[in-house]
């Protein structure tokens, strides 16, 4: 480390004393009225603006701000320190750059470089950096032994986009390649010295004056906004004299890490400053520790791919190549991985390609592999379920199924225009890394088509993954999650709607589950789905919780201020129109029935599911109605605070089979009842309330000995 | 017993949006009462009435409008005559000739026509885009650099184009942005929370969430906006008590009930007259559900509106 | 607040004995926790029990009936103040006004107009309503002879006037038909009460201010009258305004039922003579808390807009407007032009006709039955799918009445193109635009 801190420092003071010594012969010179300032800005010297408040106007500001500079290099043996150290270097050289236009029109004329970056420059920079379209800032320094090297760099990150800012000698370098430079090519030679550096510093500093709102003088609030929200780094070539490293430092201090193509050994600092020799790894690397991901705007296959697409079916006799888990193993699978087992959009196929004479039939293993800083696990059947989608999108393409089941069939005018299946993989990632860049940072592809490699790794890691899943789903309970989410999906018909959804209670609708609303969080962080921390818990049987309450009477703009959670009795929670099920009290038996959607008849209250959904739908609350899914019947939360499913005394035949199995093994696990599903009516026993309680009765329901409903 | 009549004025208000520079800049909202409710307080900010002006002059094939601008050669003596009409707060300059699928005027050019309409008139300046939502964000960056120092309103940013229009509009020219959802007050408030987590702050922000001319869905209009007003008045909520801005005049003039002729619907009576009463109905309909400002074509509706909403509030 | 179903069902005998001709004592329950029935319909409820919970039950704002026959008319009743919150029930009824005194030529353009305005949207009949007539001059006899004139018009009248014996008069001429006596002040209001309720018509009731309005509202509720409906001032705009809101939010939000009756706005005296005014002023009313909106005159210009309006703020929030499934030939299609398809959401099918017109390009436009939903909400219903489109077809016979053979299917619903194919194996299913606005584009660069 020392050898490190010794460098910044040493580079630190060669500044400092520079700039002391070029600040008193400026005044000497000219005199201390002397106005000094950039050329067509707003903020002065930036740097120094930003970080003090202080508006530098004459040379006579300078003296104090050379002392501030000073102070900041403290010579004492700790990696902060030393970076705040670099800060000053960054100083030092804003002001000897500054100095540079005192008594000039335009002290960089006769340079290659242009110098001091204008106000308007950075207005028109910053919207594209704003919304990704340069998705980083590359500052690329020094003198490359291997110019060609260097000029690869260069190109690739223009190829990408990145704004790439030049200083030193590799500006001749990049310009003798043949590489053209200019704004419009985002490629930018700044100036031949080292403290021409200071023009790529100050284009951070106002970009957080002006788009972060940072107030002058904030100096935690600039470095935090320029680490968080200025996507840039350093490359330097060649050696490293203490000047470059000092101003490294203070690179390092605004959040941009520092890319060497020397060998630092144990002087590098994980993912600030780090040494990669290989220059074909250079971009690669400093895009990945930036965390900068580059957008891909067309699908590069040779077909056209697009919703349209969606409904297209390929008969038989036009199909090319099939895969059909019916003739052979086949399955699809996302899966999340670790950082270092994935890498980024590689895309392979292993096995045969579809080439030959149709119809071409082959297994299929289709594995997309993703690691993100803020993937899930539980995020995997939420993509994996868009592998459907985005394969019917490819023109030529129909896919049916999912998981171990799947159909695709391949047109044979896609084969024709050069569809293979290396373009699936490219179609598949490019939509992942579209749909889910807020989870996923790394994506790889992989397609098997050898007849025994799918068929172990449908064994082995597939079915294993698939049940891992199921099993998940059905052991999450609300006592052992810590959130709840909201959803306001339906709002747009029922205004003042909120649904509740735990991991036992899914959305009334029954197409949004907890999984389904954790990840639609993550995935749109201000969309229909928002977190309720299960939190100031006043009722664990009815289940009413402040938290819950507070975000109902938020999300429903005041017109719902309590739920419970699990009673039909006291503050129900309110529904859209959009539930599968009505259930509501039938008080001859001091039961509930529950009727779906699909039946028309009539029901033992006396109403039909039409009558019912006028009077527990618009978001209100009724009650003793609720709407609710199919399958939040057979959870153990159904109404449990009016004592769970056995209250439940009929429902329609059609609702009954379907979920009969579940519901007798619910009732079973709670109550010791085989075949409860027998006690419970339907329209084939009576439609009447007496003579449902004769039924209710007879089979020793277990409801005639509850306490009342009301 | 008498009739108890008690004032009922929330604890929150509206923010107020100063759009405009000098004597006649105007400002948007700041009430803390339901839309027209002065009995319950004053509203020292009453609903404004902007005057379009497109630079395509599409409008002037109404005859009304035509004579409005008779001697009048260029855009910029168009807004000059905008100006003299009574009731008129402000001009909302419209280029419906950027749209790439139309005349696809570059922005540069827009920017020049927005300069000249800029010299013509000290009014407040509204610009309306084209509703295509990439040329919109190439556009109004045009403009927004040549108006740097007018406090233009810009109409809109929306789901699509929030952050480079936020961008270069709010943050890198210090613009106020309008803020464009589609008919739901949900959608409204994510555009307005992303809209302040790219940096633009509130006093910043006007919104236009969704506009329909009355029988075509204006219902979902007039809830969306009851329910923002209800929300930011009543909730407190901060993310919707940004102040409304509602485009009427393209709507209104836009649904065959203005559109067609006097000669294909003898019984309706002259398109004029239609047009003008279907603007005054969606107007004046808008500013009862919650629109701080409206965006009219036809002068009779500018005087009818403006008339209204002096003897609604003074 | 109103009571909840569960506590108007335990005060029931819970004997299911139907006779308030509901199958249960529960639906009945829930039906007047509605609103929908009253609960005087129970014959076993006890007298007292029902009077502690009548206040309770009743609700905020009476409903009015007014007018005869297929000229009868609801108002009030309203729960809500705003649409979202529920539903509104009663829509405002559009009044043009007639007055002694005025000139011939004047009042002939304002009744001769009411044969022409009367036209059908969205299966809605659009038509005045209502005829006022006002006693200008004071004098009976003209009054008497404008009334009946009036009355050829078959429509429900609105007799304004202060003068209880030319009330008397005129109700004589026509109170079977349930006119609005409109007329009662603080100090006529005896006499007015005397005739209204003789003839067993509704009471307009009048005053300058919102404190003799209510105290007048009271005294004839006290004389046992409450079949009222409140005339708001006529002194400004802004009064007006403020008595209709003040009205309608002592009712319904601080539960004042003294004011919980239906309001009668007078645009034609707010802005005499001015034409516009009186749109802007109608559609602020009709936005905010008009039961019956009097005009001088209702011209088409202003009738497009001030139905269309009241059309879209009293539909049911939860029930979207359908419009009738069917071929919609636009901009004079024929059998040989294409066709195009969306669902019966009466929004849907506005903006893509709409766009279409905007196109210039011939089109035949089907509309099948989709629930009148959106494409998308009613293709997740499966109200939008191939068999819902191929039955359309069957049933319309559009093979036979169309001979092109190109359909074109919305964007949004491009799933189902394989399957519509399918079923309608003669036809080139085409997929068309996501949004309607790309329509024009769409539709002009279309080769089919």
């Amino acid at each position: 480390m020392s050898v490190l801190t010794d460098l910044i420092y040493a580079g630190s003071d060669a500044v400092a004393g520079l700039t002391e010594g070029l600040v008193s012969d400026a005044i000497n010179q000219y005199g201390a009225e002397k106005t000094i300032a950039f050329p067509d800005t707003a903020y002065f010297l930036p740097t120094i603006y930003a970080a003090t408040g202080v508006k530098v106007k004459t040379l006579g500001d300078l003296p104090a701000c050379v002392d501030v500079l000073k102070s900041l290099i403290s010579k004492k043996e700790d990696l902060g320190e030393a970076l705040n150290a670099g800060l000053a270097t960054a100083v030092g050289a804003e002001i000897i750059e500054a100095l540079k236009y005192v008594g000039k029109e335009d002290p960089y004329a006769d340079e290659a470089g242009i110098g001091f970056v204008p106000d308007p420059v950075i207005r028109s920079l910053g919207v594209p950096l704003v919304t990704g379209d340069i998705p980083g800032v590359a500052v690329v320094l020094g003198k490359a032994e291997d110019a060609s090297a260097a000029a690869d760099v260069v190109k690739d990150y223009q190829s990408k986009g990145i704004l790439t800012f030049l200083v030193g000698d590799i500006i001749d370098q990049i310009a003798d390649a043949g590489v053209k430079m200019g704004l419009e090519f985002r490629v930018v030679p700044l100036g031949h010295d080292v403290t021409a550096v200071t023009h790529a510093v100050t284009v951070a500093i106002r970009a957080a004056l002006i788009f972060g709102n940072i107030t002058p003088g904030d100096l935690p609030g600039l470095l935090a906004y320029t680490k968080e929200r200025v996507l840039a780094f350093v490359n330097t070539f060649g050696a490293l004299n203490e000047i470059a490293v000092s101003a490294g430092a203070g690179a390092i201090a605004l959040g941009f890490p520092v890319i060497v193509d020397i060998d630092l050994a144990e002087n590098q600092v994980p993912g600030a400053l780090e040494s990669v020799l290989d220059h074909k790894e250079t971009v690669k690397h400093s895009l990945n520790l930036r965390g900068i991901r580059i957008k891909i705007k067309e699908i590069p296959i040779p077909v056209a791919f697009a919703a349209a697409f969606e409904g297209e079916i390929i008969r038989k006799n036009d199909m090319h190549a099939e895969f059909s888990s019916q003739k052979n193993p086949a399955f699809e699978l996302v899966a999340m991985r670790q950082e270092n087992e994935v890498e980024d959009h590689k895309l392979t196929l292993v096995g045969p390609d579809i080439d030959g004479e149709a119809p071409v039939g082959l297994p299929l293993g289709v594995v997309v592999e993703i690691y993100g800083a803020k993937m899930q696990a539980d995020f995997e059947p939420v993509i994996e379920r868009k592998l459907h989608h985005w394969l019917n999108y490819i023109e030529g393409v129909m896919h049916t199924g999912q998981r171990n089941l799947i159909h695709i069939r391949i047109h044979k005018d896609a084969y024709e225009k050069g569809l293979r299946l290396k373009d699936l993989a490219e179609a598949l990632y490019c939509m992942v890394m579209d749909e889910f860049d807020s989870v996923v940072d790394k994506c790889q592809v992989t397609l098997y088509t050898e007849k025994d490699t799918v068929a172990q790794l449908l064994d082995t890691v597939a079915m294993p993954r698939y049940d891992a899943r199921d099993e998940r789903l059905n052991s999450m309970n609300d006592e052992s999650c810590d959130t709840f989410y909201s959803c306001i999906l339906c709002q747009s018909f029922a205004p003042s709607h909120v649904c509740i959804i735990t991991p036992e209670r899914l959305g009334l609708c029954g197409a949004v589950s907890w999984l389904d609303a954790k990840a639609t969080k993550e995935l749109t962080p201000l969309g229909p789905c928002q977190p309720v921390p299960k939190e100031g818990c006043l009722d664990e049987v009815k289940g009413v919780y402040t938290e819950v309450n507070k975000a109902v009477e938020a999300a429903s703009q005041g017109m719902v201020q309590n739920v419970t959670l699990y009673s039909l009795m006291q503050d129900p929670m309110t529904s859209c129109g959009c539930f599968e099920c009505i259930c509501g009290i039938e008080p001859f038996s001091n039961g509930v029935i529950i009727v779906n959607r699909e039946y028309k008849g009539m029901t033992p209250l006396g109403m039909s599911f039409g009558e019912l959904a006028s009077m527990t739908g618009g978001g209100v609350q009724t009650p003793g109605f609720m709407g609710h899914g199919r399958h939040f019947i057979s959870s153990k939360k159904f109404i449990s605070a009016e004592g769970g499913v056995e209250r439940i005394v009929w429902m329609p035949k059609e609702l009954k089979d379907a979920v009969g199995d579940k519901l007798n093994a619910t009732a079973k696990e709670l109550y010791g009842i085989d075949n409860f599903i027998d006690m419970i009516g339907d329209e084939t026993i009576t439609e009447d309330p007496e003579a449902l309680l004769n039924f209710l009765t007879e089979k020793g329901h277990p409801v005639l000995g509850l306490a009342p409903l009301m | 017993m008498p009739f108890k009549s008690t004032p009922q004025p929330f604890n929150a208000a509206i923010n107020a949006v100063t759009v405009g520079v000098g004597d006649k800049a105007m400002t948007l909202g700041g009430e803390n009462v339901l839309p027209l409710y002065t009995f319950d307080a004053p509203i020292s900010n009453p609903p404004k009435i902007g005057f379009e002006i497109t630079d395509t002059g599409l409008e002037l094939a109404v005859p009304g409008i035509a004579a409005l601008y008779e001697g009048a050669a260029t855009i910029g003596e168009r807004a000059k005559k905008a100006e003299t009409l009574e009731g008129v707060d402000f001009i909302s300059l419209k280029f419906a000739g950027a749209d790439p699928n139309g005349e696809n005027k570059s922005a540069e050019d827009c920017a020049a026509v927005a300069k000249e309409v800029a010299g013509a008139t000290s009014l407040p300046i509204v610009v309306e885009g084209c509703g295509n939502a990439e040329k919109d964000a190439v556009l109004f960056e045009k403009v927004a650099d040549a108006l740097a120092d007018k406090n233009v309103l810009f109409l809109s940013a929306k789901e699509e184009n929030y952050k480079a229009v936020g961008a270069a509009v709010g943050l890198a020219y210090g613009q106020k942005v309008g803020a464009e959802s589609s008919v739901d007050i949900n959608l409204a408030k994510q555009l307005n929370v992303l809209l302040s987590q790219l940096g633009v702050k509130n006093e910043n922000i006007a919104i236009n969430p969704g506009s329909a001319a009355v029988g075509y869905g204006f219902e979902y209009v007039a809830s969306t906006m009851e329910r923002i007003k209800a929300a930011a008045l009543s909730q407190n909520d901060t993310s919707l008590q940004m102040p409304i801005v509602t485009p009427i005049a393209s709507e209104a003039f836009g649904v065959k009930e203005a559109i067609v002729s006097e000669e294909d619907m003898p019984e309706w009576g002259p398109a004029e007259q239609r047009g003008i009463d279907m603007e005054i109905s969606t107007a004046v309909s808008a500013i009862a559900y919650g629109s701080n400002a409206v965006i009219l074509r036809h002068p009779e509706s500018v005087k009818t509106v403006s008339s209204f909403v002096k003897a609604m509030t003074e | 607040m109103a009571l909840k179903g569960l506590d108007i069902f335990k005060i029931t005998p819970k004997t299911n004995c139907k006779e308030c001709g509901n199958p249960t004592c529960m639906a009945f329950a829930m039906k007047v926790a509605q609103g929908a029935i009253p609960l005087e319909k129970c014959p076993h409820i006890s007298a007292e029990v029902m009077a502690e919970l009548s206040e309770a039950t009743a609700p905020p704002m009476k409903t009015i009936k007014i007018g005869a026959g297929d000229k009868e008319f609801t108002l009030g009743g309203e729960t809500v103040l705003a649409r979202h919150e529920k539903t509104f029930v009663s829509k405002p009824l559009y009044a043009v006004s007639v007055c002694t005194g005025q000139s011939d030529e004047k009042r002939e353009k304002v009744l001769s107009a009411l044969d022409t305005i009367d036209y059908d949207r969205i299966g809605e009949r659009m038509y005045v309503e209502l005829i006022e007539v006002n006693d200008g001059t004071g004098d009976k006899d003209q009054f008497i002879e404008l009334t009946k004139k009036a009355l050829t018009y078959n429509r429900t009248l609105v007799l304004s006037t202060t003068n209880a014996e030319t009330a008397k008069e005129a109700l004589a001429l026509c109170k079977d038909e349930k006119p609005v006596l409109n007329g009662a002040t603080p100090d006529n209001y005896q006499e007015m009460n005397a005739v209204a309720t003789e003839a067993g018509v509704v009471l307009g009731v009048c005053a300058d201010t919102l404190d003799a309005l209510y105290d007048t509202v009271a005294a004839l509720e006290g004389l046992g009258n409450k079949n009222l409906i409140l005339t708001v001032s006529d002194k400004s705009m802004k009064d007006a305004f403020a008595f209709a809101v003040q009205i309608r939010r002592a009712a319904l939000k601080n539960n004042d039922r003294t004011f919980g009756y239906p309001s009668l706005v007078h645009v034609n005296r707010l802005a005499a003579g001015d034409h516009n005014m009186q749109t802007a002023l109608a559609s602020l009313f009709t936005a905010k808390y008009g039961s019956i909106v009097v005009m001088e005159e209702m011209t088409y210009s202003q009738a497009l807009p001030l139905y269309g309006l009241r059309q879209n703020i009293f539909t049911d929030p939860q029930k979207p407007m359908k419009v009738e499934p069917g071929i919609y030939p636009l901009n004079g299609a024929d059998e040989n032009s294409i066709c195009m398809t969306t669902v019966d959401f009466a929004l849907t099918y506005f903006v893509v006709s709409g766009e279409i017109e905007r196109s210039g390009v011939p089109v035949n436009l089907l509309i099948s039955d989709a629930g009148g939903y959106s494409v998308l909400t009613a293709w997740a219903a499966g109200k939008l799918s191939a068999s819902s489109i191929g039955k359309f077809f069957d049933e319309f016979e559009i093979e036979k009445k169309i001979k092109n053979r190109t359909l074109v299917l919305p964007g949004k619903v491009a799933v189902l193109k394989g399957e519509v194919e399918e079923r309608l194996p003669n036809w080139n299913v085409v997929v068309g635009t996501n949004e309607a606005v790309e329509l024009v584009k769409f539709l002009k660069e279309f080769k089919g």
